[in-house]
């Protein structure tokens, strides 16, 4: 322990070269302390109630994600608006939805690659989510982008953020320039017929639209993995549909959730449900031949394959569930 | 009768030069006339063809003379709405021996004269194209615009040169030069020697460029539609000029998107400019703005503000192929327009 006495520093003097690489110390942190501002002080007194009201107006004006970055990519997504959204979006996943999933190995290292999935609630929650899973899970691609029903993306209020979020209008054209681009695109060939089913009819996967998704896999050669999730349609149970008051907003229906119409906005957040989400198996399309697209047979026939696929995943992924919410 | 020693040749330009060209065919035309001399596109094409070359001869083509028209350019006064209006200009093509025509002569801003427009714009594009015909005129260039696709909750989010036009049922304007290009398409097919170039540019802004949409972007409040961003796309004006002069001095047939790179929410361009938003319920702005755009433009307002709800993004990498990379983006366009009408508040 006798070593430990050079090192003490309350022993001054007793070694002039270490006194002297005090000082030097010293000196430099003060130098470096000159550099940087200092913090204010918490003052006692009156607050400062003119800066206090500047601050909450600033809060207030930019309440509604006016704080986003000057320059969106093509299809309108904002980085910025995409930053602040991600803590969020990871917080509704992991800990809000407990979300579980399943087979992320069965994803391509990357684009372009067409993820088919079940849509259900009514709100895009599933795909954002689904888009967020596979950012993380293969952060050097691109952050995939899901496909909206026309209906949803041009709703008002709703269309801005869901632009901003990544969310593109569902048509053939998109579909080619993002793939085209080689990122992952995340479909839902339900449609409008997934996202406004009633609850009775839940995870009762509907017809698979005109067999575009699987037609633009075989001209493209891209990927198609089918998704499974399980627990987007307690979200937003939709008990039953209200044609005449929706008509009037521009809606096909007024969905009728326990809590939507009854506590306002307030109705809109989705319920805290157990997630699971399973990624199956591509749907090998490599031994088809070059033409196999002009083949409408063949592409009704690998649609409903698809959506069989689709239905099984579900399947699994609500036996996996002991209940809705655990 | 037209044969006899062309008033042209004789005086202004540089008639060896027109005639040495005109061997070549249809590679760069000696003789170029332009319609629409006051719009600003007839304006800008005459300008940018005037600083180009001195061997090229410019006719200008108005209903009346614009102010300060360069000494170079042969103006001769015609108006597209009168019913004689294709022989006369066959006859002014004919003796000036024009080989190319750039045809601009439409409203920069709807007016509530419904009937006029559609003289002027559907039948006097006829008279032009009937009057190319009997001259034997080259080339023929038309100022068209993205807007003729029309804004619709269905559009794709980059719309080809080969989406059908489908225009906007309210917007007048829109509809007769959605009628005016069916009729380019149909003539084309009758007289397969004429090349035949159809530009589209989407909104323009620059420095000197004015219309109804500029004007809209130039109020203090600037009126949207409560509950949507669409995104918008804008071409500067040099990029546009440049993209008329090059379908102009060369061939390039076909249809093109003039259009600037990127895309950004109407937000955020009005946050770039500074400019306070009115975001107002879609059915209270259609109220409220009924009479005065009435008034102004001869159509209900969704005729306009439409194109503020829903996506009418062009894709233009076509154009960009055919006449080069575009100087300006969608926002340097935009910061361009905002900064030279000291619109930017600083807040």
């Amino acid at each position: 322990m006798a070593e430990d006495t050079p090192l003490n520093p309350g022993a001054p003097g007793s070694d002039p070269e270490l006194d002297e690489l005090r000082d030097a110390l010293d000196a430099l942190r003060s130098q470096i302390r000159s550099r940087f501002p200092v913090p204010r002080e918490r003052r006692a007194g009156p607050p400062d109630w003119e800066g206090l009201f500047r601050e909450l107006r600033r809060r207030l004006s930019t309440l509604g994600m006016i704080e986003r970055s000057g320059e969106v990519d093509e299809f309108g997504m904002d980085e910025v608006v995409l930053r602040r959204a991600r803590p969020l979006l990871e917080f509704l996943a992991e800990r809000y939805w407990r979300l579980e999933v399943d087979g992320l190995e069965r994803l391509p290292e990357k684009g372009p690659c067409l993820v088919v999935a079940n849509r259900s609630g009514l709100l895009p929650y599933d795909g954002l989510v689904l888009a967020q899973v596979i950012e993380r899970a293969r952060p050097l691609a691109e952050r995939p982008r899901f496909f909206v029903a026309d209906w949803l993306i041009t709703l008002p209020f709703v269309q801005p953020y869901l632009a901003r979020l990544g969310g593109v209008r569902a048509c053939r054209e998109n579909a080619e320039r993002l793939l085209g681009a080689g990122r992952f695109v995340i479909a839902f060939p339900e449609g409008a017929k997934g996202a406004t089913k009633v609850f009775r009819e839940r995870y009762r996967i509907q017809r698979f639209g005109r067999g575009g998704v699987v037609r633009i896999a075989l001209e493209r050669r891209v990927p198609l993995i089918p998704v499974g999730i399980v627990g987007a349609e307690e979200a937003h149970p939709v008990l039953f549909k209200w044609n005449a008051p929706g008509r009037r907003l521009g809606l096909p229906f007024l969905p009728v959730t326990p809590t939507f119409p009854l506590l306002g906005p307030l109705g809109l957040l989705p319920l805290p449900a157990k997630w699971v989400m399973r990624i199956g198996e591509a749907l090998p399309l490599d031994h088809l031949e070059p033409d196999a697209a002009d083949d409408e047979l063949l592409i009704s026939r690998l649609t409903a394959d698809l959506r069989e696929r689709i239905q099984g995943l579900v399947d699994e992924g609500l036996s996996q569930r002991e209940s809705i919410w655990g | 009768m037209g044969e006899q020693r062309a008033p042209g040749s004789a005086r202004a330009g540089d008639p060896e030069g027109s005639r040495i060209r005109k061997g070549a065919g249809l590679g760069a035309p000696g003789v170029i006339a332009v319609t629409g001399l006051g719009t600003f596109l007839g304006r800008g094409v005459v300008e940018r063809l005037l600083a180009r070359s001195s061997e090229l001869r410019v006719v200008g083509l108005d209903h009346r003379h614009p102010f300060r028209l360069d000494d170079r350019v042969r103006f001769h006064r015609i108006d597209l709405t009168e019913p004689t209006a294709d022989s006369r200009l066959a006859e002014i093509l004919r003796r000036e021996r024009a080989e190319a025509l750039v045809h601009a002569a439409f409203r920069s801003r709807p007016t509530p004269d419904l009937e006029m427009d559609h003289e002027l714009e559907t039948i006097g594009s006829l008279h032009v194209m009937n009057a190319c015909a009997a001259a034997k005129v080259k080339r023929l260039v038309l100022a068209s615009s993205t807007m003729l696709y029309g804004p619709y909750p269905d559009n794709p989010n980059f719309l080809s040169e080969s989406h059908r036009l489908r225009g906007h049922p309210h917007a007048h304007c829109v509809q007769n030069r959605v009628e005016a290009e069916s009729l380019l398409a149909e003539w084309r097919e009758r007289y397969p020697d004429t090349e035949v170039t159809v530009l589209r540019p989407c909104w323009i802004m620059g420095p000197r460029h004015w219309d109804h949409v500029t004007g809209y972007f130039s109020l203090p409040v600037v009126p949207k539609v409560m509950g949507y961003d669409p995104l918008l796309q804008f071409v500067h004006e040099e990029d546009c000029l440049h993209a008329f002069e090059r379908a102009t001095l060369a061939p390039h047939p076909g249809v093109f998107n003039v259009v600037g790179r990127g895309v950004l929410p109407l937000s955020t361009l009005l946050r770039l400019a500074g400019k306070r938003p009115l975001s107002l319920p879609g059915p209270l702005l259609h109220r409220m703005a009924s009479y005065p755009t009435q008034a102004q433009t001869g159509d209900p307002p969704s005729a306009f503000y439409d194109y503020l709800r829903y996506l009418w993004v062009a894709d233009g990498q076509r154009g960009w192929e055919a006449f080069g990379e575009p100087t300006y983006t969608t926002k340097e366009a935009w910061i361009s327009f905002v900064s030279s009408r000291r619109m930017r508040r600083y807040r």
